[in-house]
């Protein structure tokens, strides 16, 4: 109790001071809270789990003092514990990251869990994700420095957040980025950056192998009014690889990535080409979280390239980026991925068959992605790759997404998608899923504010689980209100028990920055990809409430 | 912990409405180039910020919805900057679907959502208008429609 009563005085005390006046006048913030009451269900199976009310709860306080310094603090809540799909170690209430940051012209010094990213973050990327489930912020010391308008350098140490806890060993980064746009002609843009990335695992020493890990990159950006490219070269130093779940003192490799875009654009139409090899790429601050559910102790980011859906049948079979060295079986050996994606956007203009009154709006996508193809020895544990050929195929995806507005109330949008994901080589399982999905959106406008819009989706394959339909509806009653209710149904299973309508239903309430949200329903569980990233969920069926507010 | 955290509460939705203003910080353009917040908005006019990314459907129904109008917007001496909070799994897309698009707004690029964060941001679409450098409107969502809202409310501002 004494210490609650100390808190309060101080925050009084300081109140009193004109610096901490102006500091509590600046205060922003942002709150918010997820949370789910779990019940039983006959289909999918009892609640399994401790506590059945479970609730998230997020506040963020911002504030400054004088013109160059800002704070930041965040108070996390798990109570009674975490949703489901949540890290254990996200428990009770505590601050999960405070801030304080100086920032004056060309410097910008920060001490306290700070967000980081270099290049394309293949190097090193600090993010926090609350969907997800991920803040890898890192907390030390990170500076800035912009030498001259065209240097910007930057670098950082500090220990990797892990739930409330901290990753034993640090992580120690150099960015360098220059700018050599004065001697480009035609106002085009040349961006060079170098950037280095060092992890030290004080918790997995060997004699094998060293406890630092180096990330080494090199990139380029060029841009011009028509055209950009750019390319990026990742090295990562010998690192010992998890085999059946345990470092391996005999199989250890090192890494790379490779990585170039380029890109045309004119009015009314671009084009993006990537393509990009990664090779025993992924890098954890402590070794032994690879391969964690939870997407604990990523340092850098490697996303899957791929369209990323907004249909729930879009997204039931979705590629996760291959960057590791699996060992699993004679015939299941991967050491990284090989791969390309394509994008084309074009307008076709108003007037016209295909134009219409409004125009018409086409993009179309196509990935491709690879094994690295090489010489595997499973028995003796090792491999050598080839560095551009192909190997088995993981997952490839076509799609058209044609979006056409007809009259000053009727608009849709229709997307169809041909996808092969190999299940085997991805989720290291059984099986091969080739699909075709057609999505159709219907939005009517009735007035202002008040709109209805109607989903139709449906999967065909002859493969795993085979055929899916699913149905969404959405009301908007005013700008302000929306009720919604949607059915996702495998109805082809050949488990008659599994022939589950995953429904929900709820509605929203927003004003302003403010919003509401309740959910009734049954979500599907497996692999559940999210923002380039997937993991494993169990189903669960429920209520859920959230109220999000950005306040000034 | 929670006494605190409960004081924290009723301290964050009391006293903090007052400061309003749009955070100094960097941000990239399309092209990569690091450019200061302080250089994005009408010095002395509105400006409507929109915080989007490639794969959110409803934003790009925003932002589909004022271009269908653009010459409107235009007359209203306002300007748009759709912020994009791609990250790099899918920021490659965006040059290529503005320029498909043919949208004419001023794009930044958030990669990192550092300027999302600062500014409180909890999820996409989420529109904010400023008059110089103070935020004087903030919307999260959008529906059909809410774009004419929207331009009421700049008219009603100038």
């Amino acid at each position: 109790m004494r210490k609650k009563y100390t808190h309060l005085i101080l925050i009084t005390l300081f109140s009193s001071n004109a610096l901490f006046s102006q500091f509590f006048d600046n205060i922003t913030s942002s709150f918010e809270s997820y949370s789910a009451y779990y019940l039983d269900d006959s289909k999918t199976g009892d609640f399994m789990f401790e506590d059945r009310f479970r609730s998230n709860n997020y506040l963020n306080l911002k504030s400054n003092i004088g013109k160059y310094w800002n704070f930041e603090l965040q108070i996390e809540s798990y109570l009674p514990s975490s949703l489901l799909n949540y890290s254990p170690n996200f428990k009770e209430t505590n601050i999960s990251t405070f801030k304080a940051e100086y920032l004056k012209k060309n410097i910008n010094f920060k001490i306290g869990n700070f967000y980081e990213q270099f290049g394309s973050g293949m190097t090193l990327r600090s993010w926090e994700d609350k969907d997800l489930g991920i803040n890898n912020s890192i907390l030390g010391l990170n500076l800035k420095y912009n030498l001259s308008d065209n240097i910007n350098l930057t670098t950082l140490i500090g220990a990797q957040k892990k739930g409330f806890k901290y990753s034993d060993g640090f992580v120690v980064g150099f960015d360098s980025e220059f700018d050599f746009s004065k001697i480009t002609k035609n106002n085009a843009t040349f961006l060079m950056g170098l950037s280095y990335v060092g992890r030290n695992d004080q918790k997995t020493k060997s004699d094998f192998y060293d406890e630092m890990t180096n990330l080494i990159s090199l990139r380029f950006d060029y841009s011009s009014s028509a055209f950009y490219s750019n390319f990026e070269y990742v090295n990562k130093s010998k690192n010992p690889i998890v085999v059946f779940g345990s470092l391996s003192d005999t199989f250890i490799k090192d890494g790379s990535a490779f990585l170039i875009n380029s890109g045309f654009f004119n009015n009314g139409f671009g084009l993006d080409l990537t393509f990009r090899r990664l090779e025993n790429m992924s890098l954890f601050s402590e070794r032994e979280a690879f391969g964690n559910v939870y997407n604990e102790s990523i340092i850098n980011y490697l996303p899957a390239l791929t369209k990323q859906h907004d249909y729930s049948l879009a997204n039931l079979y979705v590629y996760s980026a291959q960057p590791n060295v699996s060992f699993q079986s004679n015939s299941l050996t991967k050491a990284g991925e090989i791969g390309t994606q394509i994008d084309l956007y074009y307008s076709i203009k108003k007037g016209g068959f295909f134009g219409g009154k409004y125009g018409t709006n086409l993009a179309l996508n196509a990935s491709i992605w690879n094994n690295l193809d090489g010489n595997y020895n499973f028995n003796n544990q090792s491999y050598e790759t080839d560095l551009l050929s192909f190997g088995d195929k993981y997952f490839s995806e076509y799609s058209i997404e044609v979006r056409k507005k007809w009259t000053e109330k009727f608009e849709n949008i229709f997307l169809y998608v041909n996808q092969y994901y190999n299940k085997k080589l991805i989720e290291e399982t059984i099986g091969k899923v080739s699909s075709n999905i057609f999505i159709l959106e219907n939005t009517y406008k009735i007035s202002d504010g008040k709109s209805l819009r109607l989903e139709l989706q449906h999967l065909s394959t002859k493969d795993d689980t085979k055929n899916w339909s699913a149905i969404g509806l959405e009301y908007n009653i005013s700008s302000a209100v929306s009720i919604y209710l949607t059915d996702t149904y495998n109805y082809q299973n050949p488990d008659d028990s599994k022939k589950i309508h995953y429904y929900n239903f709820g509605g929203s309430y927003i004003k302003g920055a403010n919003r509401y949200a309740i959910n009734y329903g049954r979500q599907r569980g497996g692999l559940v990809c999210t923002g380039g990233i997937c993991r494993y969920v169990p189903e669960s069926t429920g209520f859920s409430f959230s109220v999000t507010t950005s306040l000034f | 912990m929670n006494y605190k955290f409960i004081f924290l509460i009723i301290l964050s939705f009391n006293i903090c409405l007052s400061q309003d203003r749009l955070p100094i910080m960097n941000v990239k353009t399309l092209n990569g180039k690091t450019v200061n917040t302080k250089s994005t908005y009408n010095k002395k006019g509105l400006t409507v910020y929109s915080f989007w990314a490639t794969w959110c459907v409803p934003c790009i129904n925003e932002l589909d919805d004022i271009h269908k109008e653009i010459d409107k917007w235009n007359e209203a001496n306002v300007k748009i900057v759709a912020i994009s909070t791609d990250d790099s799994r899918t920021k490659r897309r965006v040059r290529p679907m503005v320029s498909g698009k043919n949208w004419d707004f001023e794009i930044l690029m958030d990669e990192n959502q550092d300027l999302k964060r600062a500014l409180n941001i909890t999820g996409i679409p989420h529109t904010i208008v400023t008059k110089g450098s103070r935020i004087i409107y903030r919307r999260v969502g959008y529906k059909p429609g809410e774009e004419n809202d929207l331009y009421e409310f700049i008219l009603k501002s100038q």
